[in-house]
């Protein structure tokens, strides 16, 4: 459970970027080898495999190596359900409140109220 | 999916305003429940008064860098009241395009010799998202929530 929302805020966290969201955008059109994906985008190979990995590393793509070229999907589940962001969001704030009281609780010993 | 983008949470909590102000207002306490374990998070900016900014960074497990997480701007701080933050405005009020645009509303309010802690989270409709998303990412994808219910660590 809480693997799960790691994975809600790695997910968010993927996507929070310009550069990865235009590839994500790139690849719901179709798989595309890392080669071609990189080509519009002006940094280096490997500040773009970072973001590559950074997204591999969320679920929301997958990448497979054929011979010498590596080509990227999206994987459309795991892009669903980033699409049910309002019940992420509730699941994070829930979670977020949950971790707060317990903090708050652990410092606060009934013989030291205040 | 339902229509409304407003979420409310609410936790009766076993300590008082000031306890749980305390856990927001400082930043080495903020750090400890932000974000969940083990993704770390570093508040970089906690600046409780209308327009100071609130900037929190994450860094997940074996990752050299943090990277961002939320960035925001204070609207509202009452100590051991009210907490208003919005993600669509940066520091000093500067216009800003979040990935996710949203404003809390969080209240502490004395209950029982305890807190009644409530986030109430506006967020902007999914079909405003689409508009202001490149990837239209809310256009076209079935929902997940059955898979997202039982998120919640269960804790009485």
């Amino acid at each position: 459970m809480v693997n799960q929302q790691v994975a809600l805020d790695s997910l968010f966290h993927a996507l929070a970027d310009p550069t990865r969201r235009a590839v994500v955008s790139r690849l719901l059109k179709g798989a595309a080898p890392v080669k071609q994906l990189s080509e519009p985008f002006k940094m280096g190979l490997p500040a773009f495999l970072k973001h590559l990995s950074v997204l591999e590393g969320s679920g929301l793509i997958r990448t497979e190596k054929q011979g010498r070229v590596r080509t990227c999907r999206v994987d459309a589940e795991r892009l669903a359900a980033a699409e049910g962001w309002l019940s992420q969001q509730r699941a994070i704030w829930q979670g977020r409140t949950d971790r707060l009281a317990d903090f708050v609780e652990s410092q606060t010993s009934p013989e030291k109220t205040g | 999916m339902t229509n409304d983008t407003t979420l409310t949470i609410s936790r009766l909590i076993a300590a008082p305003p000031s306890a749980v102000w305390n856990a927001w207002s400082v930043p080495e306490n903020l750090a400890k429940w932000w974000i969940p374990a083990p993704i770390e998070c570093e508040v970089v900016t906690l600046d409780l008064r209308p327009g100071g900014g609130f900037v929190t960074r994450m860094r997940e497990a074996g990752a050299a860098d943090f990277q961002p997480h939320v960035d925001g701007c204070f609207l509202e701080a009452i100590p051991e009241q009210k907490l208003v933050f919005t993600t669509v405005l940066a520091e000093g009020w500067q216009p800003a395009e979040p990935w996710l645009a949203l404003t809390a509303i969080l209240t502490f309010e004395a209950r029982d010799g305890g807190t009644l802690y409530s986030a109430r989270v506006l967020h902007k409709t999914p079909e405003d998202s689409a508009k202001h998303d490149e990837m239209g990412f809310y256009e076209g994808w079935g929902t997940a929530i059955g898979q997202l219910a039982g998120l919640v660590e269960p804790r009485g």
